[in-house]
């Protein structure tokens, strides 16, 4: 069921009625990024979009939105276009079970058709825009990047394959944010202590499930590459870059090589980001790029981002539940039902738990903060009981108001962790984060009159099936 | 040369012109390194019209904090 490239990908998107194509001309500002926020602000089903005709270029292309809804999300996982969210996750969690699913090599690949290492100016070869408009320029925004670990450059879990803001800043010259908490910044870290660069490679236009694992928090020594065999169920193809042992996803419509300057930093940004703000006016690394790899005639691919929801929030929903879900229930295995981490890539997070004793959602919220992902994100926890479903934020919105006593159910932990980009921390990086328990109080905690439940009527289940055979007809 | 709408220094470079001959060129600052294209709406290329929340003043840049902070380099 794998996707062989980017343009299986959209050839399916195309076949099941979820690709626009758009052959009037557009300009690249501020066309391309108002259309994409625009079918982003129409709904959680919509298409993705392929531009055909970009004004002042002859015949590049552009993808935008192509996992900006559930159903391509669906699709993305090879799944009926129409699979409810639910099902989504718990097929995702499935499979992420299934890692690692060893890669399949290949010698060759069809981005090695055209070679570029003259003269290289990636404003010629790439069509850029601006997205947003105090981004401070043009930005590659959903390229996978790969760099390996410096002190144990063999071990293949350790090579990171991750999506990084690039800022094109010159003709072979991009930024790159790598924020702390990511993979990159580890590898970074240990090139510049020895005084060395750190080699890059990075993939535009991929088939979508490495993209999505990507964007997804893994542990460090998780391969992405294993990952992506299990969530598409067969080994995922990868191929050596020309100028490092790097691995690079074979289906990839353009690949940039190069290398992160050791010591340097400079001013980037501002860019528009997912949490809905600005960020930027930092100095920060510089990539070289020594080599343009790409197929003829190359699909490109942006997404659009801003406040929410937008595509990043699809593409990077469900893949950051399920780590947080399968870290829960490492440590309470017959409690955790579900979580759902999708607001803001899991700032919000929300745990469906079992409470086998006074006290226990409280600790399911304490031990979310100390996952990995947590570190970085988890800045207010709601926890709900087993029977609320929390991706029914209308249940969510129910548990909070009748579950909830401020004075006991409001847990606030100062100090602690959190990604720099989040505009409300302070200084940045660090901020007070919340656990609120809308969990029903279990003995000995005794408080409040939950001894009444409403249970629905008897044959309720029953009728939902018969109604819904009939609002089907 | 341009004014770079941003930061407003002269030191401009154009570094792509379209590949449909006279459509647009595109300029980047090497100050605030601001990039932007010819087409784009006045309140993009034009300093005075530049949204003032997101001016750069030249000076600001040697300041601004390094993400993430360059390590020692151990011996
Ligand atoms: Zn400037």
């Amino acid at each position: 069921m794998a996707y062989r490239d980017f343009r299986d990908f959209l050839k399916t998107l195309e076949n099941e009625g979820q690709l626009l194509n758009i052959n009037e001309e557009v300009m690249p500002e501020p066309d391309l990024g108002s259309a994409a926020r625009a079918i982003s602000n129409l709904g959680d089903k919509t298409p993705a979009l392929l531009f055909n005709r970009i004004n002042g270029y002859h015949n590049a292309r552009i993808a935008m939105n192509v996992i900006g809804s559930w159903p391509n999300h669906a699709l993305m996982m090879g799944l009926p276009k129409n699979t409810p969210l639910k099902e989504q996750f718990f097929e995702f969690a499935k499979r992420y079970g299934q890692f690692p699913v060893p890669v399949q090599r290949e010698e060759t690949a069809p981005f090695q058709e055209v070679e570029i290492t003259d003269d290289i100016n990636l404003f010629d070869i790439l069509p850029l825009f601006r997205l947003n408009q105090s981004d401070g320029g043009f930005y590659i925004d959903k390229a996978v990047v790969v760099s390996c670990d410096v002190e144990d450059p063999d071990h293949f879990g350790k090579q990171n394959v991750g999506i990084y803001r690039l800022q094109v800043k010159g003709k072979d010259r991009l930024g790159i944010q790598p924020v702390p908490q990511h993979d990159i910044a580890i590898h970074l870290r240990q090139a510049e202590e020895r005084g060395e660069n750190l080699k890059v490679a990075i993939a535009l236009g991929n088939e979508p499930v490495i993209t999505t694992v990507a964007a997804t928090p893994l542990l460090y020594d998780q391969s992405e590459y294993e990952m992506a065999g299990a969530i598409q169920g067969e080994p995922y193809k990868i191929v050596k870059a020309k100028d490092t042992d790097l691995d690079l996803p074979w289906g990839a419509e353009v690949v940039l090589e190069g290398e992160i300057i050791a010591g340097e930093r400079e001013f980037e940004g501002p860019f528009g980001e997912f949490t809905g703000h600005y960020s930027g006016g930092r100095s920060m690394p510089i990539i070289k790029i020594n080599r343009v790899c790409h197929r003829k005639n190359p699909i490109f691919e942006y997404l659009y981002l801003g406040m929410p929801w937008t595509e990043i929030d699809y593409m990077m929903g469900l893949n950051t539940c399920v780590p947080l879900y399968q870290q829960l229930k490492e440590a309470f295995p017959n409690e955790i039902v579900a979580v759902n981490a999708m607001y803001t890539h899991g700032l919000l997070a929300i745990i469906s738990t079992k409470s086998r004793y006074g006290g226990f959602a409280k600790a399911v919220g304490m031990r979310a903060l100390t996952t990995p992902h947590g570190l970085g994100y988890c800045k207010m926890v709601i926890v709900v009981d087993e029977d609320v479903d929390p991706f029914n934020l209308p249940q969510v919105m129910w548990a909070l108001s009748t579950k909830m006593h401020a004075k006991h159910d409001a847990v606030i932990i100062p100090d602690l962790s959190v990604l720099p980009l989040d505009p409300g921390s302070e200084p940045a990086g660090i901020t007070h984060k919340m656990i609120l328990d809308a969990t029903t109080p279990t003995a000995p905690e005794t408080r409040g009159h939950y001894s009444q439940p409403l249970d629905s009527p008897l044959e309720t289940e029953k009728w939902e099936k018969i109604l819904k055979v009939m609002l089907n007809k | 040369m341009k004014t770079c709408p941003r930061c407003e220094s002269k030191k401009t470079e154009t570094v792509s012109q379209s590949p449909v001959k006279g459509a647009w060129e595109v300029y980047l600052c090497p100050v605030c390194m601001f990039t932007w294209r010819s087409s784009e709406p006045e309140s993009i290329t034009n300093p005075e019209k530049y949204n003032k929340a997101f001016k750069v003043d030249p000076q600001d840049i040697p300041h601004a904090a390094k993400v993430p902070p360059v390590p020692e380099k151990r011996a």
